[in-house]
């Protein structure tokens, strides 16, 4: 398989933001319940501006250096693997290249620290990024002015912003729209909402989109994961 | 033979100046292996490193050497020296094998400071349990509670005070127990009076509250004790045993703290390592099975088991080579035939010895999990013997990284060539991975290991033990070549006018392998090159590997295959041949795209977070990809992967960059292309030398 159809397998490229906000600097958020997979599919939208040439800054909070890492080694291993990946050793070096990990204890993260820490990558031209993702952030001791910051902040840098939050047990159920805790009060904030759900009976992940549209509109407002690659998968009913 | 549950293997680290020295000396001296104690600190306060040194020397090996032996409450207390580099990870590697558990010292003012980190990390990654002593309670800020805070932050542990002072700095009078609930004095001029009384009244609140959160951590570990707990009978028997469960479950380090300076608390952490670090049996150690790839085998920790035992350090002493060996299952005995794994050889146990710190015990035999030393054997440390061939385990790796860095050295004078030879005979033997040759070229002494600093180490361990002075020449990286892609080659070697006449010709291909460095294919049917001369071939390849085409380098990663050729009934000869596959695979080498492979190193900067940016600004400078950056509170630990060519001076550099406060350490980590313009330019320099 080439370089070019994983990009196009990205759940990412799937997505549409809701109005008419750049897709550069727009602000995504992921939920999903513990142990789904959203560090998983963080790495999966990074993978996507990685694959480009892009760079990413991968933010962790409460999570070491070193398994940060490992998250990125296996999802790439397993891809590659999965779909025979050409030249796969030259692409991870490239992706090595272009990504940068900072983590954060939980007491020592902060919104304006880590502003300080971007605007030091980039003026030591260590990296400029385009694509943020940030996990382990969380929402229910956060202010919403946090957020807002964190928009202009994307606006600012051109720079789009993927964050995860867990949601609580029993959201499998949900059959509205509505953006569950603890992110209801701040969902108009973000551009695109999905909510991913493991489905009884079923090989595959399920990509729910809250907010924001499918690029296919067959698609209607779910998106078919495999649960290794977090690719999108077409054979799956 | 000695009771195996009394024996424990232990090993004391810490950072620089927080007080190793002075605590090995009180360890020492209260369980009388020495009458007086000396002061490492003179008077003045000044050149504290210096005396110790001084003191060592006068002593003799005591305090520095490898295993130190005393006997505290019945039990036998080995303690390991443990190396205070953590660069050399085979050497780290090795003390680590031997401990079954370790004090870990911290300053009560300077805390948790990155050797520490670094030294933890080393222990979690090997397993060994540990006890936390926070030593110098009397200096001015002495601050526990941070410490404690620190080494949950920073290291991560489960760290449970189960003592708390009586008064700090200046004022610390003694220590009260947690789980005895006993104030505990130091009485004496040396402190060896241990004095136990009630809990004054000013510390009773202070120490409720810390019990009972200890009880928290601890009761996590035991049923019965939680259960206790709750019902308010919990019994000191109880708690003891719950700690010990936790901590060598490593999933709780005991903090306990004092001043070895004032005398004070060391009795109780002599007790805390018999009481809560594991004995040889609690742990599991690993064998690797060399018939089976090195497959993990338990070791059976069992005396009358087939011996297996391990050499971890070599000392010169006055009557030759003495050899320290744990052993970790069998018995050793005096007269018996040992065979060391690695050579092959069998050698008799002559003089077995117990380490004492000013004298040694004869004794006749040695148990499992017990450390002794050995005279009159010639090995290398690191070497594994067993009772006898059939049985091919080995305690450490067989697999030795290649060098990544050398040095020429050349000795000023006549005298310091002796000792240079001496001490390079005996660091090869000490340690793997530092290698020794002559260039037939330029006839330097050549040395290279694993990094700058280790180099550096031993060129300082030269002048110093050996007084060999040497003058060093600058660094050189060990460069690699290796081939892309697969390429033919047919070449016929000639020379049949005047005289005997050279005759062969071969052909067939060479391309690069994934794995391994080089590996001979004979695809010859029909038999167009005779039988005997494809060893000649597979010869005259290997010749060709040492030094690439390109830079010179050490050509790696490559098969040669031969699958036709010619030979000549008269002229056909081995140097024939060999010369033949020289020069088919000359070549075919430049057919196949060559390239040039430097080593990458694995480094760790960390400083306070103010000198992020430049930190990785200058690693940036170096080719360096910054993999990603940690933040805990002040401090930031930035991980990259740098060419170890870009990383000479840089401890230079990041001290000036960051006015002193930030330190690094790296180790090799693989090996990489060099970018097109690096090559040239070595290709460019190559050339010139070769004119």
């Amino acid at each position: 398989m080439q370089k070019q159809e994983l990009i196009e397998k990205n759940p990412i490229r799937h997505l549409k933001g809701e109005s008419d906000a750049k897709e550069s600097s727009r602000m995504g958020l992921v939920m999903a319940r513990a142990g789904m997979g959203k560090t998983a599919l963080l790495v999966q939208i990074a993978m996507d501006s990685l694959l480009n040439d892009k760079q990413v800054v991968h933010v962790s909070v409460g999570q070491s250096l070193d398994k940060t890492k490992l998250w990125y080694d296996d999802l790439f291993q397993d891809i590659s693997k999965a779909c025979k990946l050409e030249k796969a050793g030259e692409i991870h070096e490239a992706i090595k290249r272009n990504r940068m990990i900072i983590t954060f204890n939980e007491s020592s993260f902060s919104r304006a620290k880590l502003e300080e820490r971007l605007h030091d990558l980039v003026q030591q031209h260590v990296i400029t990024p385009s694509c943020m993702v940030v996990d382990g952030f969380d929402f229910a001791k956060t202010d919403r002015s946090v957020l807002e910051e964190m928009r202009e902040l994307a606006t600012k840098m051109n720079l789009q912003i993927w964050f995860s939050a867990v949601c609580s047990e029993g959201i499998d159920n949900q059959h509205t729209n509505e953006v569950p805790a603890p992110c209801n009060g701040v969902g108009d904030l973000f551009n695109t909402v999905v909510l991913l759900q493991s489905v009884a009976k079923s090989e595959c992940l399920d990509l729910k989109i809250l907010k924001g549209s499918a690029a296919v509109s067959k698609c209607g407002k779910l998106l078919k994961l495999d649960p290794q690659t977090f690719m999108i998968r077409e054979d799956c009913k | 033979m000695r009771d195996i549950t009394k024996v424990r293997n232990i090993g004391i680290s810490a950072h620089i100046d927080s007080g190793k020295t002075t605590l090995t000396e009180r360890i020492l001296f209260y369980t009388q292996r020495i009458h007086a104690i000396h002061e490492v600190r003179g008077k003045d306060g000044v050149g504290a490193k210096m005396d110790s040194m001084e003191l060592e020397r006068e002593r003799g090996i005591t305090i520095c050497s490898a295993a130190t032996y005393c006997d505290w409450q019945d039990h036998a207390i080995n303690i390991i020296d443990t190396p205070g580099h953590v660069d050399f990870t085979i050497e780290v590697e090795r003390a680590l094998r031997v401990l079954d558990g370790a004090v870990l010292i911290l300053c009560s003012v300077g805390g948790v400071q990155s050797q520490s980190i670094t030294v933890n990390r080393q222990m979690t990654r090997y397993r060994v349990p540990r006890v936390a002593f926070i030593n110098k309670c009397d200096r001015t800020g002495a601050n526990p509670d941070r410490v404690i805070k620190q080494l949950r932050d920073k290291l991560g542990l489960n760290a449970v005070p189960i003592q708390i002072p009586m008064g700090l700095e200046v004022d610390m009078q003694g220590l009260i127990d947690l789980v005895r609930m006993k104030a505990i004095y130091f009485d004496g001029e040396n402190g060896d009076k241990i004095r136990e009384e009630e809990i004054p009244a000013q510390y009773q609140e202070e120490c409720d509250l810390k019990r009972e959160e200890m009880l928290d951590a601890v009761s996590m570990f035991s049923d019965e004790l939680m259960e206790a707990v709750l019902e308010g009978t919990p019994t000191e028997e109880m708690i003891m045993a719950a700690i010990r469960k936790g901590t060598l479950a490593l999933e709780l380090t005991p903090v306990m703290m004092g001043t070895a300076y004032k005398n004070k608390g060391v009795q109780l952490l002599l007790d805390a390592v018999i009481s809560y670090l594991p004995c040889p049996t609690d742990v599991d150690n690993f064998a690797l099975d060399l018939d089976h790839d090195e497959a993990e085998v338990k070791v059976s920790n069992i005396s009358s088991d087939p011996l297996l035992a391990l050499a971890f350090k070599l000392e010169d002493g006055r009557y030759g080579q003495l050899t320290y060996v744990r052993t970790y299952q069998g018995t050793l005995k005096k007269g018996d035939s040992i065979v060391n794994v690695r050579t092959g050889k069998k050698a008799k146990v002559g003089r077995l010895v117990r380490m004492h710190s000013d004298d040694m015990e004869e004794i006749d035999e040695a148990g499992s999990g017990d450390i002794v030393a050995l005279f009159g054997i010639d090995c290398a440390s690191g070497d594994t013997f067993t009772s006898g061939t059939d049985y091919n385990f080995s305690m450490t790796s067989m697999h030795v990284p290649a060098p990544v860095i050398s040095l020429s050295i050349t000795p000023v004078d006549n005298k310091a060539q002796d000792n240079m030879s001496k001490a390079l005979n005996r660091f090869t033997k000490e340690d793997p991975t530092f290698k020794t040759f002559v260039d037939p070229e330029t006839m330097e002494t050549i040395i290279s290991g694993m990094g700058e600093l280790h180099l550096d180490v031993y060129v300082e361990r030269m002048k110093r033990e050996y007084k060999a002075e040497v003058t060093v020449g600058a660094p050189q990286v060990a460069y690699r070549e290796t081939i892309t892609q697969r390429a033919e080659f047919n070449y016929t070697h000639k020379k049949q006018t005047g005289g005997s006449g050279q005759f062969g010709r071969v052909a067939g291909y060479i391309e690069p392998i994934e794995e391994g460095e080089y590996e001979f294919v004979d695809k010859i049917v029909g038999g167009s090159v005779p039988r005997e001369y494809i060893p000649s071939c597979d010869k005259g390849f290997q010749k060709c590997l040492d030094k690439g085409a390109l830079i010179g380098a050490h050509v790696t990663g490559v098969r040669c295959a031969i699958n036709d050729g010619a030979s000549h009934a008269v002229d056909s000869s081995d140097i024939a041949f060999q010369l033949a596959a020289m020069g088919g695979f000359k070549e075919a080498y430049a057919k196949a795209k060559p390239m040039i492979m430097e080593p990458i190193m694995k480094v760790a900067a960390e400083g306070p977070s103010e000198f992020q940016g430049s930190i990785m600004g200058s690693l940036n400078q170096r080719r360096g990809i910054i993999i990603g950056t940690n933040e805990e509170d002040a401090y930031t630990v930035i991980e990259a992967e740098v060419p170890l060519s870009e990383m000479f001076g840089y401890s230079t550099d990041l001290r000036s960059l960051t006015q002193g406060k930030a330190e690094f350490t790296m180790e090799f980590a693989t090996y990489r292309q060099v970018p097109k313009s690096v090559a040239e330019e070595l290709i460019a320099k190559a050339q010139k030398n070769k004119k």
